[in-house]
């Protein structure tokens, strides 16, 4: 290995010691559970592999974890490490391999009627068949189940909600989704790696700039690449423009499911607003295709510079009028208030992420620690609340949605100057070695971790969403609270159905 | 606190009364093909760069299908010859899948528009995304204050019992094909698919994996088809509007 990560350092454990090892290691203040997953190592041997992260160090370890020859089960870290219970699940739908005393041991994204049973995409061998999927059956007096889905019924992605209720109270919630599922991480390993920024911003349509810079930053470790600092700063403003629209966007509409229209009718064509901006900066609304390894494909000149830092105040102005409207209103702060708590604990040991962590008390924020865009140097503060209810994330999105039009608005005014990209395009990737994208997206901590063979070519490539952390969290948020509360609960989590599913 | 009635009637009416209007100048757009046979004899260079596998180059024919194309413009930005450039029109969508494909010499075909059905002053829609969230925003934009589709008598329903038309985003992977095929035979006939966006289209960048994530087209017949990658909320309202047989 050639490391060129040197934040990241790599340990090597055997399977049976893994669970164990990763309990310990993340007892130190600081350290964090990032991704579990497994790869193909030379030949046909299969490794199990846990991304740990220590934002103290702004790095971490990666510990491997080689199975035997045709050894496919290994013992689950889910008992000493809740938030790796669904990527063992995604394990074994992707590799075949079983994580033994797992405490709820499903398929997660490839179920039973669509896959074919004996399909293990990312694994080099054939194995066995799948189990079918069971649904959590909670049984006592006047239970009842409620499914919903796949198709919903607004203008939303799909996935199964299952819904067990005592009368109109929620007690159980098991979401099954994987719909979507689109081969991603498979095909990014066939496909040179110039090709890969389209597919890989394409995880998550709604967050391409996320996912591109996730991507970039990735593939620039395994390219040795220093970028231009007017790179970094196009880059940055382009993510906030990103987190500013869907935040925006948002609590119109938190707003529209507690039925206060006149939230629901304003804050859109603030959205609106944003969006246009990002169309002056890179040229398509969603901001599609800007970022690419080794820079951004556009610049931005003095006037449409000029004009963006004019909008944007302006829009500053407007938002500090609206924003009010909807956050000193007392009947849309009831429905918010006490509403799908999730408690500091819980969303520790599930590892929630994002606007979603940080309402109930995390202080984690991928911008302090991990190098993306002008971060960690110029991160701001996080924004946090110990609530953990929907006015919480609510009021964190609110917080975010200022200091991301401050960070917009400096560095409009100090855009340093010179190139936007290095023409990379000939170059090769480092042959035996990884690239760690970790971003802030506007979810929050999203990851791109690819691994090379021995000729450079892509031989893993693994997508972590921030969703795949936050839907346990949305499940437990849910409990206790009334049915009809549930469309609220969703929204104030906002979760990415795609980006899970891949 | 202010009052929002107030600050409703200060904003005033921001819907915009243009129809279709192309995009600004800042914008991307889609690329597009002049018609004249391109000089460059074969140099290719616009196929090479094209990461959606959306161009092909035959003689001094080039054929730039927008079923695939995402809008990226890479392929402008080597174009020496002028043959492929920028187009910024909103009034993208087409009835056949075979409008989508745009070659620097055509032969003679007529645009086709779509059979008449009754759904001339409104459409009730249900909307199915299957993996292209950034389209199903742009759905979403459609209906806000801005775009305001429900002016045309355009609305989205909760159920395909209620619908006319179903709209599909995302390509359409396995474990979607299936209940999308339910979707539309609990709606009453007549009934029409509308496919929104490239993956939803052909499947894009995702199409012929093990995931079977083909577009639409596969699955059911498509009425009416709207390129983007998204498309433009007034790109999404402009193709509607012919599937209805309003332009």
């Amino acid at each position: 290995m050639n490391h060129t990560n040197r934040n990241f350092k790599l340990i090597s454990e055997t399977p049976s010691a893994l669970a164990a090892t990763v309990h310990d290691w993340l007892q130190q203040p600081g350290r964090r559970f990032g991704y579990l997953t497994a790869r193909v190592c030379d030949g046909n041997t299969l490794a199990i592999q846990a991304l740990l992260l220590d934002t103290h160090a702004n790095g971490g370890v990666i510990i491997t974890a080689p199975l035997a020859d045709g050894e496919m089960e290994y013992p689950s870290i889910t008992d000493g490490v809740p938030a790796a219970h669904w990527a063992e699940r995604a394990i074994g739908d992707f590799f075949g391999l079983r994580a033994l005393e797992h405490p709820r041991w499903k398929t997660l994204i490839l179920h039973d009627g669509a896959w074919p049973s004996d399909l293990f995409p990312l694994s080099p061998m054939s194995h066995g068949h799948r189990e079918s999927y069971e649904f959590m059956e909670v049984t006592g007096e006047g239970i009842h189940e409620i499914p919903v889905g796949p198709i919903h019924a607004g203008i939303i992605e799909p996935g199964h909600f299952r819904f067990s209720c005592a009368g109109e109270i929620i007690t159980n919630l098991d979401i099954r989704l994987g719909y979507q599922h689109r081969g991603i991480e498979k095909r990014l390993t066939e496909l040179p790696w110039q090709q890969t920024c389209y597919l890989a911003e394409s995880a998550s349509t709604d967050t391409a700039v996320g996912n591109a810079l996730a991507h970039a930053a990735a593939m620039e470790q395994l390219l040795g690449l220093d970028l231009p600092p007017r790179a970094h700063a196009l880059r940055t403003i382009a993510l906030e423009f990103e987190r500013l629209a869907n935040h925006i966007g948002d609590i119109g509409a938190l707003s529209g499911d507690i039925g206060y229209s006149a939230g629901a009718a304003l804050f859109p064509p603030m959205r609106g607003a944003i969006l246009a901006l990002a169309q002056l900066l890179t040229g398509s609304r969603r901001q599609r295709y800007y970022i690419k390894p080794g820079g951004v494909v556009r610049d931005l000149d003095d006037d449409r510079r000029r004009s963006i830092k004019k909008e944007l105040s302006d829009i500053e102005t407007r938002l500090q009028e609206l924003l009010p409207l909807v956050f000193e209103n007392s009947s849309v702060i009831e429905r918010m208030e006490g509403t799908g708590c999730i408690t500091r604990e819980l969303a520790r040991d599930f590892g929630l992420v994002g606007p979603a962590g940080r309402a109930s008390g995390s202080d984690y924020d991928a911008r302090r620690y991990y190098p993306h865009g002008v971060y960690p140097e110029h991160a701001p503060k996080p924004a946090m609340r110990d609530t953990g209810d929907v006015l919480a994330r609510a009021q964190v999105r609110t917080d975010e949605i200022q200091s991301s039009i401050r960070i917009v608005s400096e560095l409009l005014d100090n855009l340093p100057d010179g190139p936007i990209c290095i023409d990379c395009q000939e170059e090769a990737l480092a042959p035996d070695d990884f690239g760690l994208g970790i971003v802030e997206a506007w979810r929050g901590e999203l990851i791109h971790w690819v691994t090379t063979d021995g000729t450079g070519a892509i031989s893993r490539y693994a997508m972590k969403d921030p969703s795949f952390n936050n839907w346990t969290g949305l499940a437990i948020a849910a409990r206790g609270n009334l049915v009809t509360d549930f469309p609220l609960c969703n929204k104030s989590f906002n979760l990415s159905y795609s980006g899970n599913d891949l | 606190m202010g009052n929002p009635l107030f600050t409703i009637f200060k904003t005033g009416v921001i819907t915009q009364r243009d129809m279709f209007p192309a995009l600004s100048d800042d914008a991307n757009g889609l690329p597009t093909v002049t018609v004249s046979p391109c000089p460059c004899n074969e140099c290719g260079r616009c196929a090479k760069v094209c990461p959606a596998k959306a161009i092909s180059v035959a003689g001094s024919a080039v054929t730039l299908d927008r079923g695939r194309c995402i809008g990226c413009n890479a392929c402008v930005g080597v174009c020496s010859s002028g043959t492929l450039e920028r187009d910024l029109s909103t009034q993208t969508a087409v009835a056949t899948r075979e409008e989508l494909l745009l070659t620097s010499c055509p032969k003679p075909t007529t645009a086709s528009m779509p059979t008449h059905l009754p759904f001339r002053r409104s459409m009730h829609i249900r909307e199915v995304s299957t993996g292209d969230n950034a389209s199903d925003l742009e759905v979403i934009a459609s209906t806000n204050a801005i775009f305001d589709i429900a002016r045309f008598g355009i609305h989205f329903v909760a159920s395909p019992r209620f619908a006319d038309a179903l709209l599909v985003t995302g390509p359409v992977g396995r474990a979607m094909q299936e209940p999308l095929r339910r979707c539309y035979e609990a709606m009453a006939e007549p009934r029409i698919v509308i496919a929104v966006g490239t993956s939803a289209i052909s499947g894009g960048l995702h199409s012929c994996g093990y995931a079977e994530a083909n577009g639409v087209s596969s699955i059911l017949p498509v009425f009416s088809f709207i390129p983007g990658d998204p498309p433009h909320p007034w790109s999404i309202i402009y193709g509607i509007l012919m599937a209805m047989g309003r332009l």
